[in-house]
């Protein structure tokens, strides 16, 4: 064991939340340690979850657009480039990111170390090297952001060959001809709506009666029309007894109400559960919460004032948006520095194909708060850059006050609403009155001219009051 | 004058035997063994996205010793049938598609072109080193999360130079009455056998992930390797864990674990412990394997 070693600040884990709390304690003139027990920087982020599945849909949205070209130009794709193609661009871009991130965190003068931590006492962490090693470390301040690995029910034998879980699904060399998915949330419905338009037979099972329950139903109902368009199933209020290989060729997945399904491969997308099993956090004085997560304050302070934690460890919204703001802000507050204003209106990504976004009240949050709302709706094809990129299945919902003058919401469905969304939440930040949408021009043609469109839709309800 | 006979030592053997070789290998002059038919068909029908069970269950009854084998395996210790197995369709649901693929392969290229008559115990060792790796190849993979699926036939083929140089070797004219001893092969062989593997892979038409892991699993290249598969450092582990397994003596486990493979992995050492947990059990699955 070598000698302790002293730090202004300890963060343990390189995700978006870590790398932020880093990078902003080392501006700040901390002397930072970065511990990580992966050999490179970016946590699943990188490896596992954003930058990989964000790759994946692009790549396959891009093939299956060049794939539709074939019936203009002049050309054939083999069939075995599809998913090859598709893995190696995703490995590209990963091993790009991940470079970038390195560094970045090398520029800062970050102290890395590759290992895994372990709390001895609140502000000494033992970090124990994969050759077997151990380094002790003493910090002033620790921030913990460890992430979130998938969750592995116990009544379903994940072995990652037959029964995957959203890591191990990444590492498909080849298409199955169907798939099950367990999971009706952000993950599962990615993942579900990739692999359907890839052409697999892909089947979602959740107990929800909708996918992505916590999203407006206009947006989900388009989501789901578009997967079922593409061959997929959604079958909703379900429950799973067992799901198992049948150690010959398929997975045989049993629910409650007797039905059978039969699949190449399932994916389990049952949620995730918080990377603290290493961490020995009680040796710190503090104690997971039933649901296994670390509890904070609104600045992300653990009970023990100079720890802290971000990112998944604390539960949702479980955004990389987001984790890298507590990951900064975590830092504000412990070395007396002002953040800057609380982000008000965090906007929403979700990456299925097609993409949804959200920012701000939803219609039946704005109608419990206010008492009366006014929505203004925007579909795709009546706007002529949809019709244009072939987009037409979008919607631009904006949810207004009762009198149709204050915007509250903005809810997108359809390809670029993850970037659009953004028009929306400014919106928002700067209390932009629904007329100021009406006011002004947007270039034209574009998606944008759908805030114009539906901002008119709530000027004619209005109207009517 | 008296003429006497000049018996090489087995250096000077070896060292002849190297120079042929070398040059059959730099002018690509090798006739390599075709794949076996039922093999070919096997390496097809598990790449094949729209094969089913059943064609491969035809496709083993149609090969008498294969079926024979199927059934020998399935009963074996390794796979503890919850009773006897008696049909083939039995055996076959019972070992499970991938498994059985990767078995009637084995078994087809054991059985078919590597038969070298006075060293069936040296090739009975070579397999069984194989098979070892592809088991332990798939419990890395298993443990990384990444691709299971491939990692057993990259280590099954990773050294398949090895019964291909003997082949070559022992087939080409020699001025040796009496076929040379193993200790003169083995050096030769293991030499050699990456460069004979790389051309019979591509010869064979394997699968991309399996040419690169053959062509770069050893530990000094296994970083050259840029198939996402991970094949070729997941295999380098699997060699290694395969030497361990098959051990006769008491294997060095230090050693194992300070591999820089192990790191390159990931690697923490309760990962290891649970990889040399698996040694009785891939034993009695190889002694299950072997024609």
């Amino acid at each position: 064991m070598s000698p302790s070693l002293s730090y202004d600040l300890i963060v343990i884990g390189s995700g978006p939340a870590g790398q932020k709390a880093a990078i902003q304690g080392a501006k700040s003139g901390q002397r930072v340690a970065l511990i990580e027990q992966n050999r490179e920087v970016g946590g699943a982020c990188v490896y596992q979850g954003t930058i990989p599945s964000k790759t994946l849909r692009e790549s396959a949205l891009q093939m299956v657009q060049f794939l539709h070209a074939t019936d203009v130009f002049e050309f054939r794709l083999r069939d075995d480039v599809k998913i090859a193609t598709l893995m190696t661009r995703l490995n590209t871009v990963v091993r790009a990111h991940g470079a970038f991130m390195a560094e970045q965190i090398a520029r800062n003068g970050i102290n890395r170390l590759h290992g895994r931590a372990q709390f001895v006492s609140d502000r000494e962490i033992l970090v124990r090297h994969v050759d077997g090693t151990t380094t002790t470390i003493v910090g002033n301040i620790v921030v913990i952001a460890t992430g979130s690995r998938p969750r592995i029910p116990d009544h379903i034998p994940i072995d990652h060959e037959h029964i995957l879980d959203s890591d191990s699904i990444l590492s498909l060399v080849y298409l199955p001809k169907s798939l099950t998915v367990l999971g009706g949330g952000v993950i599962a419905s990615e993942y579900a709506s990739i692999f359907a338009l890839l052409g697999v037979q892909v089947t979602m099972i959740d107990t929800a009666d909708r996918p992505l329950k916590f999203l407006d139903p206009e947006l989900t109902d388009q989501f789901r029309a578009a997967f079922e368009k593409t061959g997929g199933r959604y079958r909703g209020q379900r429950k799973i007894q067992s799901a198992a290989w049948d150690g010959f060729s398929k997975v045989i997945t049993r629910l409650e109400n007797e039905e059978t399904l039969e699949s190449e491969k399932m994916l389990v997308a049952l949620g995730r559960v918080a990377n603290i099993e290493h961490l020995t956090i009680q040796a710190a004085g503090l104690t997971p919460t039933p649901r296994g997560l670390i509890a904070v304050n609104d600045h992300c302070q653990t009970l023990v004032p100079h720890i802290y934690a971000v990112g998944d460890v604390i539960g949702p919204p479980s955004l990389a948006s987001c984790s890298m703001e507590q990951g900064r802000r975590a830092i504000c507050h412990a070395l007396g520095l002002h953040p800057g204003d609380a982000p008000e209106h965090i906007p929403m990504g979700i990456y299925t194909i097609p993409e949804m976004s959200s920012v701000g009240l939803s219609e039946q949050d704005a109608v419990e708060k206010f008492g009366g709302v006014l929505i203004g709706r925007a579909r795709f094809h009546e706007i002529a850059r949809g019709q244009i990129s072939g987009m037409t299945n979008g919607l631009l919902k904006m949810v207004a006050d009762a009198k149709g003058e204050k915007l509250l919401g903005v809810h997108i469905v359809g390809e670029g609403a993850t970037e659009l969304i953004h028009i929306g939440q400014l919106g928002l930040l700067h209390d932009m009155p629904i007329d100021r949408f009406i006011d002004n021009i947007f270039n034209f043609p574009t998606l944008a001219e759908a805030y114009r469109v539906a901002a008119l839709d709530i000027a004619k309800h209005r109207r009517k009051l | 004058m008296v003429l006497t006979a000049t018996v090489p030592t087995p250096q000077e053997e070896r060292e002849a035997l190297r120079t042929r070789l070398t040059s059959q290998l730099e002018q690509g002059a090798l006739d390599l063994p075709l794949l076996p038919v039922v093999a070919h068909q096997v390496l097809q029908l598990s790449g094949d996205p729209d094969a089913d069970a059943n064609r491969l269950s035809a496709l083993i009854q149609q090969d008498q010793a294969l079926a024979g084998h199927i059934l020998r395996i399935a009963n074996s210790a390794a796979y503890l049938p919850r009773s006897p197995i008696v049909s083939l369709q039995q055996a076959v649901s019972w070992l499970g598609m991938n498994m059985l693929a990767g078995l009637a392969f084995s078994v087809s290229i054991q059985s078919g072109v590597f038969l070298i008559t006075g060293y069936e115990k040296e090739i009975r060792r070579l397999w069984a080193h194989a098979l070892a790796t592809g088991l332990y190849g798939k419990e890395i993979a298993r443990r990384l999360r990444h691709n299971v699926e491939n990692a057993f036939l990259c280590g099954l083929l990773h050294t398949i130079g090895k019964p291909v140089l003997l082949h070559l070797l022992l087939r080409s004219p020699s001025n040796q009455d009496s076929p040379p001893s193993w200790t003169v092969l083995e050096p030769l062989i293991q030499d050699c056998h990456i460069s004979a593997g790389t051309k019979i892979a591509e010869a064979w038409q394997l699968p991309y992930p399996v040419q690169e892991a053959i062509r770069l699993y050893p530990d000094d290249s296994y970083q050259q390797a840029t198939s996402p598969t991970k094949g070729a450092i997941i295999t380098c582990l699997a060699d290694h864990f395969a030497s361990y397994g098959l051990a006769s003596s008491s294997p060095d486990e230090e050693a194992l674990r300070a591999l820089p493979v192990i790191q390159d992995l990931n690697f923490y050492p309760d990962d290891i412990d649970a990889l040399f947990a698996l040694r009785e059990s891939i034993q009695q699955s190889v002694e299950a394997f072997l024609v």
